[in-house]
């Protein structure tokens, strides 16, 4: 048990390439875990408003649900990739300023404007993932950082065109099917939904020769490139992938905000961005997730105000970057792991 | 032609906290090899402490001195307490900044408040050369940097301990091995960097009034400005601030200053892209991970 404990933690720490045997799909036990588990999160998640949890509780719910969908963008290049970007709330505007502008200029409505939130914001992403192919490390990540803030510097400046520093309104979801989206209660299920595809999505990368490839990439990159991967376009795509996630959020949150402003896109909500990956781990399948729940539930839970829980985000990710570089989620997987092994070596031992 | 001269001595002013926040960075992320996205708070930091002493009655530059050794003591236990245990994972380092950036803001905030603060102008007096009005404490600002600029620049390129420091940024076994404690340097250089940002800070808020979050502004234009000028190059830290400040500067006069700031960004993009090394040649920074 201690040497599966440790298998599973040292290569986290040190960022090997075996930090994914806890999603391999090849074994059979672990794929019918991961289906039984997330059947029982989308049980749960879906039953929660008729638990009759209240308003509040249902906003936070929505807020979390766009994040993570944004943060499985930025998860898929920074954990599989190992590419992080401190600008990606840029990503996430251009996706709901397209919706936001198609509404106000041409008059276009949720439906129509979603694919084109998602194409845009892929473009984006891989066109601020083009200076990756020639800088690496905490360079790019400063470029990306460039790109937010000049983004922030265009909206602002775009006069009546991108609404400048009051921003733009939108109206609401036209119905589908008779199902109104201005109640909050039906905005969940469609975030959820998103969330759905996403986690999809995302899983089916992650275990595909795709995401293989790229996380090869990650390990090395000579490496990859001498065995003929072709790493620019692997790259560009992540990027891509990862901007069309933000264009989804993006949209997501300009129609439950009703009202977006450049601020929403700058440095900051960029910063906490990296932030909730780091905190929930990039590289496991439900890390993202994680953290969007941990940052957006932890003032609600513990009763913060919005200063003393940034202030306890920044103490939480130093916290995991010096004692868990895998993020929470690979705590819980080692904590999950270890309590499994006790309970199949007492389940051994009754047995014989 | 006067108003050119004035705005010269204002670009200045302006350009001289730029060059020490970006020397600061190109020391520590050039030759320690960590890149502090904190400096700017540390910069703010410098220019609340500042502000707080200033408030007690003490005088300016009392206080600038007091404010130096405040963020030179952060920067002590930042680097002791943090950035010690990720040296050999850089993007960790990195990230943690971030996250100290977050909580070195918010506890600002949370201890004062969220709104500007000012200083009375320390000197309050104004140097009038022919028809040309020079506000002194610009010129006393432009006058701390020119010697804290040359202090830096012979202290690394000259004495023996900027011949250590260099030894061991080019190959740090063997400079260990010749019996340099390059452990100490990188503590060293860090909090050297810090005390720059927190005499930056100092004449910041000396010049104009600053708030909590002035930090993300200014680390974007450190970045700028050390990565022109090559990381670790303390030459081409001064020029670029002395380009960016002037630019900075006339655009606020004579261009389109909303746009500022975007010059800054564009450039600093285009520079990473095609010559992350800098305009003038420096240490290209610590080996990306």
């Amino acid at each position: 048990m201690t040497m599966e404990f440790l298998n599973l933690k040292m290569p986290m720490v040190r960022g090997g390439s075996h930090a994914k045997a806890g999603t391999d799909p090849h074994s059979p036990d672990r794929r019918i875990e991961q289906i039984v588990f997330a059947v029982a999160l989308i049980v749960l998640v879906a039953a929660l408003p008729s638990l009759n949890i209240g308003y509040r509780f249902l906003s936070i719910a929505i807020t979390t649900g766009y994040t993570a969908i944004a943060l499985y963008g930025l998860g898929l290049q920074f954990g599989q990739a190992g590419i992080m970007s401190v600008g990606h709330a840029a990503m996430l505007g251009i996706g709901a300023y397209t919706a936001a502008m198609l509404s106000n200029h041409l008059g276009i409505g949720f439906w129509a404007a979603l694919p084109a939130s998602i194409v845009l914001a892929a473009i984006a992403g891989g066109l601020v993932g083009l200076p990756s192919l020639r800088v690496s490390g905490q360079h790019y990540i400063i470029i990306t950082f460039c790109f937010c803030a000049l983004l922030v510097i265009c909206l602002t400046n775009g006069g009546s065109f991108t609404g400048a520093a009051t921003g733009l309104d939108v109206g609401s979801i036209p119905r589908v099917l008779g199902i109104n989206f201005d109640k909050l209660f039906n905005y969940y299920y469609l975030v959820l939904g998103a969330l759905a595809i996403t986690l999809a999505t995302t899983y089916a990368i992650m275990n595909s020769s795709y995401g293989r490839t790229l996380r090869a990439i990650r390990e090395n990159e000579q490496l990859a490139r001498a065995i003929g991967i072709n790493v620019d376009m692997h790259k560009i795509g992540v990027f891509m992938a990862s901007g069309a996630f933000a264009g989804l959020a993006g949209i997501l949150q300009v129609y439950y905000l009703r009202h977006i402003s450049p601020t929403l896109y700058g440095a900051f909500p960029s910063l906490y961005l990296a932030l909730m990956v780091m905190l929930g781990g990039g590289r496991l399948l439900y890390g993202p997730l994680i953290g969007a729940i941990i940052v957006n539930f932890l003032p609600e839970v513990m009763d913060l105000n919005p200063v003393d829980s940034r202030i306890a985000y920044g103490v939480a990710l130093l916290i995991v970057i010096l004692l868990l570089p895998g993020g929470v989620s690979s705590g819980l997987l080692a904590i999950y792991r270890w309590v499994g092994g006790l309970l199949v070596r007492r389940g051994s031992k009754a047995g014989s | 032609m006067e108003i050119l001269i004035q705005q010269l001595v204002n670009s200045l002013s302006v350009a001289s906290v730029t060059i020490l926040i970006g020397m600061g960075i190109t020391l520590i992320f050039g030759l320690a090899g960590i890149v502090n996205f904190a400096h700017g708070e540390f910069l703010m930091i410098g220019g609340i402490a500042t502000w707080f002493f200033v408030g007690m009655g003490l005088n300016f530059f009392v206080a600038l001195v007091l404010a130096m050794v405040v963020v030179g003591a952060l920067g002590f236990v930042a680097e002791r307490g943090l950035f010690r245990f990720t040296l050999d994972r850089p993007m960790n380092g990195f990230i943690m900044s971030i996250g100290l950036s977050v909580i070195l803001q918010h506890v600002v905030v949370r201890v004062f408040d969220e709104f500007q603060k000012s200083t009375p102008d320390p000197l309050n007096t104004v140097w009038v050369v022919g028809d040309v009005h020079i506000i002194a404490m610009r010129a006393v600002v432009v006058a701390i940097t020119a010697v804290v600029v040359a202090i830096t620049y012979f202290g690394i390129s000259r004495s023996r301990y900027g011949l250590a420091l260099r030894a061991s940024v080019a190959d740090q076994s063997t400079a260990e091995l010749m019996g340099i404690p390059v452990r100490r340097y990188v503590t060293g250089v860090f909090v050297y960097g810090s005390i720059l940002a927190g005499l930056g800070g100092a004449l910041m808020i000396g010049l104009f009034p600053i708030t909590p979050f002035v930090g993300s502004v200014i680390i974007t234009r450190g970045f700028v400005v050390s990565l022109m000028g090559g990381l670790g190059n303390v030459n081409g830290a001064v020029l670029a601030g002395l380009v960016l400040g002037l630019v900075d500067g006339f655009s606020a006069g004579y261009g389109y200053p909303e746009w500022t700031d975007a010059y800054s960004l564009v450039i600093m993009i285009v520079i990473l892209v095609v010559r992350p090394q800098g305009l003038l040649g420096g240490t290209l920074g610590p080996k990306a991970s």
